[in-house]
């Protein structure tokens, strides 16, 4: 072959062809012929390189400079550019998904870097299409070691040594499957290659065919001279055309070269190949029914033994492997078996591709060592999930696997781990989802495809999966029971264990691992009509409004704003929120996430139009719901912050009488003791709480209810109900010298300190420890005290901060430092008199129950910071004891947490309910508001038992008319309009609030999910 | 090619039976398998009609019912279904005015889904006949669907 200076490798695989790889080589063609550089530069068309979505990939060789989705435009300036003239064309470079840096070279990206590539070795790097390239590469040279060097056995034994198993998906041992076929009497034997890759979402099989299709080849005739066999066939699916083809022209090129044939490497062994093509049956995959299609029949399963190595195809002794276990064999042969067993763990060795796909950067096929950790693969190959949403769980091995959690994203893949957990290796299949998916209408999705691949053979598969999918379809249109649930259950117990073939008997695993890992969103679906993800339509009245945790109806009061009609926006608000004035300058939104204009430019501005609509009022007594009539009875509500007022503002609503008991002499809780007042003006906060209070709502403050006064007492004077609703304001302080210096303070003791408007001196140079709401207000807070030097160290880095990004951004403009992945390992007083804290460098370690990364200190990487004064707000939690002191109470407590239902509110004790920070942990206003709301229903259920609707619980539709026929605008949302930070003064509200105009407009962008054409 | 040639192509045995299937599909004109070649191939084959039929209709690549001169097949596998192949079928219904398992009055396509087709990097995807389209928008899709309306 020709030598050239420059080799131009252009990804032909199937994905990229359809991103236009054959534009892009016909623009290539021109270019190099235009600028007389046939010669020189050799452009080769390869299979696939893996990363389908980047596609067309080309990669310019001897420098490796890796270009990403190359369009035809782009070719002029690759060529005339970087093979001219040596300069790189860096705009076309990959991008870091986390970070955004430019990597020039292939070698330099993660998800190339971390692979081990032994099945995918040759995958886009030679033309599939041209034997000598595969020969080029050592091709062929396996089969001739075998043929002339090796007997039969000895085969079998270096396949036996490797340790390899199948990688379809069973992971049976390939030299034992080899072995046994061997031992077979008889002349006529068959090689089968199984390549009815059907899993969705695994394509490795279809890659190594398109890209690879010698070593495919090559491993079958030595699989045949192993086990005594003179032909083969590949069993391909009608859906991989491209494949088929490839593979027709490498049998036809091997053929022609005597690689097939006759007396192969003049060795008396003859072997040849003839492709099969499916015709779109599932269940092919399956080895019997492979066979039977092979054959011309109908590809049903039949009953195991008699396995394959003893009556398989035509009723001969068969060797059945499919793609990826053959693509081992050439390296097993050259190599030696003991070279594969030397990577991956102990019974699962060599490597294993994997088919990266759903909600993860970098999607595409990977091949790892086995045994790396589930979480490797997601976040340092896959670079971790796009858009900031949160990791839920991965789908492994297909319809066939099981999901797995965030909590075992340390677990080694194998096939040994991953059963244990549930789930199988399977085909290699590995679905990433993010929070967004409903666990339940996942493993509906899978029911539904096995109940329509069910060959309908054998019964349990046929019509137990039918019946299985219609009580999952009931679950999920809000219309399941519990004892629906229990029948599921039952019934995925029989079918696994009646089914005929691996079909069937793995037909209940998704919704076995669903509900092994989420149960909790079966129940939801089933007991409080909710949809979590906001997938399952039919209990859902918006996203937004299914999003929120106090389910306030966003499309409704948004649909007013834009008609100027303020006084209607503010009454469906108040429904299920007393609170639009504080919410519409605190609330993280949690409606916007899953708002439906994410999807073009960016989702509402809520926040910013609940703002306007509420301050349009001080005087919401006319547009509060109606107050039904007093019923007589009485409810005391201890801790007035979110939670507790919300309770108590439902539970007048509903004619009880309320008296909220609050130790701190302002009620508000949170709002009013944590929250500086340049997020949330005190004013604002009165006005609402008064607004309550003209209500009905009593309020008694500087009442301290297990101090002076008790539970008991108040049930003496009268009250039948609780709700404890005292926060979580025990600040949690790290385990380390010198907390109890002067000038450290607990975060938000100092915070509730300077809400007392106590003037703090914090001196110059301040440190923040933590990475929390309460951290990033704890170092703005001392800023606007006159700190010149504010930091915030936090032990791990940006992307897991559990705060608000534009808090972190606003803090930064005005000065703040953040410091990532640093933590504080002491205090101490420095000989100046200041305070001296050790600092140690952190490392991103291994995944945390929750799927974080730990971080881990990095050994030698102290150094000393110097400080006035040290913040501490690493957390804090709820520490109810006080107030349950009394015997009849104890029971709502074990060890020092208060046993309360997170949903209900209510305790062991009856009478005695529970919610917001109490139960939850630090969380937000709006959480808390709506676990008052959740406590009302319960508390008035207790009082007054029988079923009733609550009218916080029906959503209605806005009488302002909506055209369901009108085209979608392109419109930006409004920007949040803020203070120049050299006009942010300490009491000066940060953000202001938007126009009449601009709030009207922004209404206007909703899409209005409320409305649904209906079905008829 | 007469249902002779295709039988000669492959070989008169039953193992060849899928293959001949394909071709005799292929050659139909309208992408289906006729009752009256299924007839005359069981003649040929010496299987019984109820045999082929039988064997045809396990297979859902197979139509008995005559199809379109463009066959679309949208995948319907998860990472297709999660990158919004919902959204796509609903554009394809709306431009072609037919459901899934319909054909166009005019005879120029059906519209099919498929399972995976193992380009889920390129999500979502549909084939049309052999080629393969990924990264799918609605008017990616209508774009296609033009192309082949005017080239028809």
């Amino acid at each position: 072959m020709k030598a050239f200076r420059s080799q131009v490798l252009l990804c032909a695989g199937g994905a990229c062809i359809s991103s236009g790889t054959e534009s892009v080589r016909d623009a290539f063609q021109r270019e190099l012929s235009a600028h007389g550089l046939e010669g020189e530069v050799g452009l080769v068309t390869t299979g696939c390189m893996g990363m389908c979505e980047i596609g067309p990939i080309a990669v310019i060789y001897p420098e490796g400079i890796f270009y990403q989705k190359v369009k035809p435009s782009d070719v002029a300036e690759i060529v005339g550019e970087h093979l001219l003239k040596g300069r790189v064309v860096s705009r076309l470079f990959y991008k870091k998904p986390t970070t955004q840096e430019l990597v020039q070279a292939m070698s330099e990206i993660d998800f190339f870097r971390l692979q081990v590539k032994i099945v995918l070795r040759n995958c886009g790097n030679i033309n599939p299409e041209d034997i000598r390239e595969y020969i080029a590469v050592n091709g062929y040279e396996a089969l001739g070691k075998a043929l002339t060097t090796m007997a039969p056995e000895q085969v079998v034994e270096q396949v036996t040594l490797s340790g390899l198993r199948g990688r379809g998906g069973a992971g049976f041992p390939t030299g034992l499957k080899w072995r046994a076929t061997a031992a077979q009497p008889g002349p006529t034997k068959f090689v089968v290659c199984n390549a009815d890759e059907g899993d969705p979402g695994a394509f490795m099989d279809r890659s190594v065919l398109e890209g690879d299709p010698h070593s495919v080849i090559e491993a079958m005739a030595i699989c045949g001279y192993a086990v005594g066999a003179a032909q083969g066939y590949v069993y391909v699916r009608a859906e991989y055309p491209l494949a088929i083809q490839r593979l027709k022209t490498a049998i036809g090129q091997a053929r022609e070269l005597g690689l097939l044939g006759k007396n192969i490497f003049g060795s008396g062994f003859n072997f040849d190949i003839d492709i099969r093509m499916g015709a779109g049956a599932f269940v092919c995959g399956e080895e019997t029914a492979l066979m039977h299609s092979i054959e011309g029949k109908r590809g049903e399963p039949r009953p195991k033994p008699p396995f394959p190595a003893v009556k398989g195809l035509f009723d001969r002794p068969t060797v059945l492997n499919n793609v990826e276990t053959f693509a081992n064999i050439p390296y097993i042969i050259l190599e030696g078996g003991a070279a594969l067993a030397r990577l991956g763990t102990e019974k699962s060795k060599g490597t294993k591709v994997f088919a990266l796909a759903g909600d993860v950067n970098n999607t595409g096929l990977v091949e790892v060592p086995m045994g790396i950790p589930l979480g490797t693969i997601v976040y340092d190959l896959g670079g971790g999930i796009p858009n900031g949403k949160k990791f839920k769980a991965v789908q492994i091995g297909g319809p066939s696997g099981g999901c797995i959690p965030a909590a075992h994203l340390n677990t080694p893949v194998t096939y040994e781990s991953l059963p244990q957990l549930g789930a199988i290796m399977g085909s290699g299949g590995l679905i990433v989802m993010n929070e967004d998916t409903c666990m339940v209408d996942l493993a509906r999705y899978f029911l539904e495809f096995i109940a329509e691949e069910s060959c309908g053979k054998c019964t349990p598969c046929r019509v137990g999966t039918k019946m299985m999918l219609s009580l999952v379809n009931r679950i999920c249109a809000g219309k399941g029971t519990m004892s629906d649930l229990q029948r599921l259950e039952e019934l995925a117990g029989t079918i696994g264990k009646t089914s005929l073939c691996g079909l069937g008997q793995t037909a209940p695993n998704p919704v076995l691992s669903t509900l092994r890992y989420f149960r909790e969103e079966y129940l939801e679906h089933i007991n409080n009509r909710h949809c979590r993800a906001g997938v399952c339509q039919a209990m859902m009245h918006a996203p937004c409004t299914n999003a929120c945790p106090a389910s306030v109806n966003v499309p409704a009061y948004l649909a007013y704003v834009k008609e100027g009609r303020l006084d209607d926006a503010l009454r469906v608000h108040l429904r299920n929120n007393p609170f639009p004035s504080i919410c519409g300058r605190v609330c993280p939104q949690f409606c916007i996430d899953k708002c439906r204009r994410n999807d073009l430019e960016g989702p509402l501005a809520v926040r910013a139009v609940k703002r306007f609509m509420s301050d349009s009022r001080d005087d919401y007594l006319d547009l509060f719901p109606a107050k039904a009539p007093p019923n007589g009875k009485k409810v005391a509500v201890i801790g007035a912050g979110p939670a507790g007022l919300s309770c108590g503002y439902y539970l007048v609503l509903l004619g009880y009488d309320v008296t909220v008991f609050e130790r701190q002499e302002e009620p508000g809780g949170m709002m009013r003791y944590a929250i500086p007042d340049y997020r949330l003006p005190r004013r604002i906060l009165a006005k609402e709480i008064h607004n309550l209070e003209r209500l009905g709502l009593k309020i008694k403050t500087g009442v301290n209810i297990g101090g002076a006064s008790s539970l008991a007492d108040l049930r003496k004077q009268g009250f039948q109900a609780f709700f404890l609703s005292m926060g979580a304001d025990h600040e949690i302080m790290p385990r380390i010298s010198g907390t109890d210096l002067p000038g450290v303070y607990p975060g938000t003791r100092f915070l509730n300190r300077v809400s007392h408007n106590e003037k703090i001196d914090v001196g110059r140079d301040v440190i923040v420890i933590g990475g929390g709401d309460a951290a990033i207000d704890c170092s703005r807070v001392a800023q606007r005290l006159g700190a010149k030097n504010v930091k915030i160290i936090y032990r791990r880095t940006r992307n897991e901060m559990p705060t608000n990004p534009i808090e972190i951004r606003e803090a930064e403009a005005e000065g703040v430092k953040v410091e990532f992945l640093k933590n504080i390992e002491g205090i101490r007083r420095a000989p100046d008199g200041r305070l001296a804290a050790t600092i140690r460098q952190m490392r991103l370690g291994e995944f945390d129950k929750g799927g974080r990364r730990r971080p881990e200190p990095v050994p030698g990487s102290e150094v000393e910071y110097t400080a006035d004064t040290i913040l501490l707000a690493i957390g804090h939690e709820p520490a109810p004891g006080e107030v349950l002191a009394e015997d009849e109470y104890k029971p709502a407590m074990k060890e020092n947490a208060l046993l309360a239902n997170s949903k209900t509110g209510e305790t062991p004790v009856p009478g005695l309910f529970a919610g917001g920070d109490l139960v939850a942990g630090p969380a937000t206003v709006i959480e808390a508001i709506g676990a008052g709301q959740r406590a009302a229903r319960s508390i008035d259920q207790h009082l007054f038992p029988g079923k009733r609707e609550y009218f916080w619980e029906k959503m209605e539709l806005p009488d302002v008319a909506v055209n369901m026929e009108r085209e979608i605008e392109e419109s930006m949302p409004v920007e949040y309009p803020l203070l120049a930070t050299a006009e942010r003064l300490i009491s000066v509200e940060v953000e202001k609030t938007i126009t009449r105009e601009a709030a009207m407009c922004e209404a206007g962008r909703c899409l209005r999910c409320d409305c649904k054409l209906s079905d008829e | 090619m007469s249902i002779a040639e295709i039988v000669e192509k492959h070989g008169n045995d039953r193992e060849n039976l899928l293959q001949i299937l394909h071709d005799l599909q292929d050659c139909s004109g309208d992408h289906s398998l006729h009752h009256d070649a299924m007839v005359q191939l069981s003649r040929i084959m010496n299987l019984t009609v109820a045999d082929i039929v039988g064997t045809a209709s396990f297979y859902s690549m197979f139509s008995l019912r005559p199809r379109g001169r463009h066959v679309i097949r949208l995948c319907e596998s998860p990472p297709c279904y999660i990158k919004g192949s919902e959204n796509i079928l609903l554009a394809l219904e709306k431009r072609l005015g037919v459901s899934v398992g319909g054909t166009t009055g005019d005879g120029l396509f059906t519209l099919e889904t498929t399972s995976c087709l193992g380009v889920c990097g390129v999500a979502p995807a549909m084939m049309i006949d052999e080629t393969v389209y990924g990264n799918l928008t609605e008017e990616k899709v209508n774009g296609i669907i033009d192309g082949l309306v005017k080239a028809a």
